[in-house]
């Protein structure tokens, strides 16, 4: 059961790293159109900014829950590391329970700020872009960090009360 | 409560967390976040961390660092890297340690084109590791040459430390860069120095090895005209005003994609590996720049930086003396906390002070960069040694940690070389507007 939440949740957090490439590629792209045409053709791409910036949200957004479950985030490792395993499972327990909560307040308070760019209608400064879809992708894509944490947190359990 | 109080216990919250092992960025935001909620209003809180959320991940700004680190990724993936050593290692190879002093010089070139010390000293780890233990050297100098010459990749310009340390202190991404490139120089010739004085002493740890023509050596110079286009091309423009620092990284990725399309070197795997290599260390930093401006509006409203410049400045002590302690703060900070980490942890607090104290704040930055490196060669938190011994199993940690050593005290004579004359990273940027 939870090997297939575990197989769930990284395929989620895949195909939600390639849309984060697909954008971080599309970023670089962009400028170098925007800096070849404007230094060479004397023309600008339109909106090169604004494009940038907004693809900028999805990339990271996206790549969150890959960088989390490759553990890619600086920890401190040498004070847990040598405490016994199961005071480890304890407190990792809490540690994740935190992110776990914290992960939850920000999904929730990214949808507020979307549902805010949606009636305000606010939008980019130069290609007049929304920027409520963005408010919300960040929210969807913080979805599945909520789930990496829950994952580790039923496991983190699992050692404490293992024999 | 008084707001420095909360802000000092936010601050010991904050370390409690560290040790208990959340990451840095979320240690920090969810410190921030409390802190913030304490000294105002939950709510004003609440809508700061989506409002701080949405627009660090969109600035501008910030782009330049996933352009810059996917820059680096592509020249790694294009194969750009092997032919710097290649070419360091035809020019010095036969000398006694030749092969470490050609690992110094290529991890400063390629340090000219990757921003992160991790990623400089595991590219380099994988091509110059192998040989040395082919031509017998020693493992304490080998692995501790490649550790301390990859933190060169923070110092040489681009730089991932001095992007981030640029964007929080808004100071020219341009002129920080161009501060790095003197300073990173000297130290690369003092860690070759340090491999030739240790060969001197014991020329058994590192034997010379197979001579080569000057036919060779002029042939295999090629090698490094990939990386001086990027350099120029990227870096130059910075320099020149041509592009902004985003724009500069862009066309260096551009441009490294195409040397390594151009070399038929990069496949489709190698691309979308090194490109979600990348992201994802993009992501890591972003994400601990996002925990820092939301600790950093906490720090603000507990008015500690204010507090403490405001006592630090008035003591009876000079300015040079103060500087003395806060460096020593980044060097004990160091051998318990990544480089980065530690820069986007400290700058809301230091930054101020530095300013107030009258120090040249692109002065600073290369100084705590350096601070820095010393973090990440140093126990228990070296991260360089740790990426050596991921490609150097059979070494013990403590060999490698042995071997660092030398290196250390070539970076803190570097350290107290840039103190007594700050001209070293000053001078520089003097010519340069952007």
């Amino acid at each position: 059961m939870l090997d297939t939440f575990e197989k769930i949740i990284r395929r989620i957090s895949d195909w939600f790293e390639w849309i984060g490439l697909a954008a971080m590629l599309l970023m670089m792209a962009i400028t170098c159109i925007d800096v070849v045409g404007a230094k060479v053709f004397q023309w600008r791409l339109f909106g090169a900014i604004d494009a940038v910036m907004l693809s900028q949200i999805v990339a990271i957004a996206f790549a969150a829950a890959s960088v989390l479950i490759l553990g890619r985030h600086i920890q401190v490792e040498f004070f847990i590391s040598r405490l016994p395993k199961r005071v480890q499972a304890v407190i990792d327990s809490l540690v994740l329970l935190l992110g776990l909560g914290f992960f939850c307040l920000i999904i929730w308070q990214l949808c507020v700020l979307g549902y805010s760019f949606q009636t305000s209608g606010e939008q980019s400064a130069t290609a007049d872009i929304p920027y409520y879809p963005f408010a919300y992708a960040i929210a969807l894509a913080s979805i599945p960090v909520c789930l990496i944490f829950l994952l580790e947190l039923i496991k983190s359990i699992g050692r404490i009360t293992q024999k | 409560m008084n707001p420095v109080t909360a802000g000092i216990i936010g601050i010991g919250l904050l370390i409690l967390l560290f040790l208990l092992r959340m990451p840095v960025a979320f240690a920090m935001a969810l410190v921030g976040f409390a802190g913030f909620a304490f000294l105002t209003s939950p709510k004003a809180a609440l809508t700061l961390l989506s409002r701080d959320i949405f627009d660090t991940f969109s600035s501008y700004p910030l782009s330049v660092i996933p352009m810059f680190i996917i820059m680096g990724t592509f020249a790694f993936a294009s194969g750009i890297s092997r032919r710097l050593y290649k070419t360091a290692y035809t020019w010095t190879g036969q000398l006694r340690g030749g092969l470490t002093i050609a690992t110094v010089f290529a991890c400063a070139g390629f340090g000219a084109i990757c921003g992160s010390s991790t990623a400089t000293a595991a590219t380099m780890g994988h091509i110059a590791l192998p040989e040395m233990k082919k031509y017998k050297y020693d493992d304490k100098l080998a692995t501790g040459t490649v550790a301390a010459a990859g933190t060169l990749g923070i110092l040489i310009p681009p730089s991932t430390v001095l992007l981030v340390y640029g964007i929080l202190t808004e100071q020219s991404i341009g002129k920080l860069f161009v501060a790095g490139i003197l300073p990173g120089i000297i130290l690369s010739i003092f860690f070759a120095a340090t491999v030739a004085l240790l060969c001197w002493r014991k020329p058994s740890i590192g034997p010379p090895g197979d001579p080569t023509s000057w036919k060779e050596k002029l042939r295999a110079t090629t090698g490094i005209i990939e990386t001086l286009i990027l350099f120029l091309l990227a870096i130059g423009g910075l320099f020149l005003g041509w592009f902004s620092p985003t724009q500069a990284g862009a066309i260096g990725a551009g441009g490294a994609l195409l040397i390594g399309i151009g070399r038929r070197q990069l496949s489709w795997r190698a691309f979308f590996d090194s490109g979600k290599e990348g992201l994802r260390t993009s992501c890591m930093v972003i994400f601990i720049i996002t925990g820092a401006i939301i600790f950093g509006h906490f720090m603000a409203v507990s008015r500690i930086p204010f507090v403490l410049a405001d006592w630090l400045g008035g003591l009876p002590i000079p300015p040079m003396a103060v500087m003395s302690v806060i460096i020593f703060i980044y060097f004990i900070g160091g051998f318990f906390m990544d480089s980065m980490g530690l820069i986007v942890l400290t700058i809301p607090i230091f930054y101020p002070l530095v300013v107030k104290l009258g120090f040249d704040p692109i002065w600073f930055g290369v100084i705590i960069v350096l601070v820095g490196e010393m973090g990440v060669i140093t126990p228990p938190v070296g991260v360089n040694v740790f990426v050596i011994k991921g490609i150097a199993p059979h070494v013990p940690l403590e060999t490698i940690f042995k071997g660092i050593f030398p290196f250390l005290v070539a970076l803190i004579t570097m350290t107290i070389l840039l103190m007594v004359y700050p001209q070293i990273a000053t001078y520089l940027p003097n010519f340069i507007t952007y």
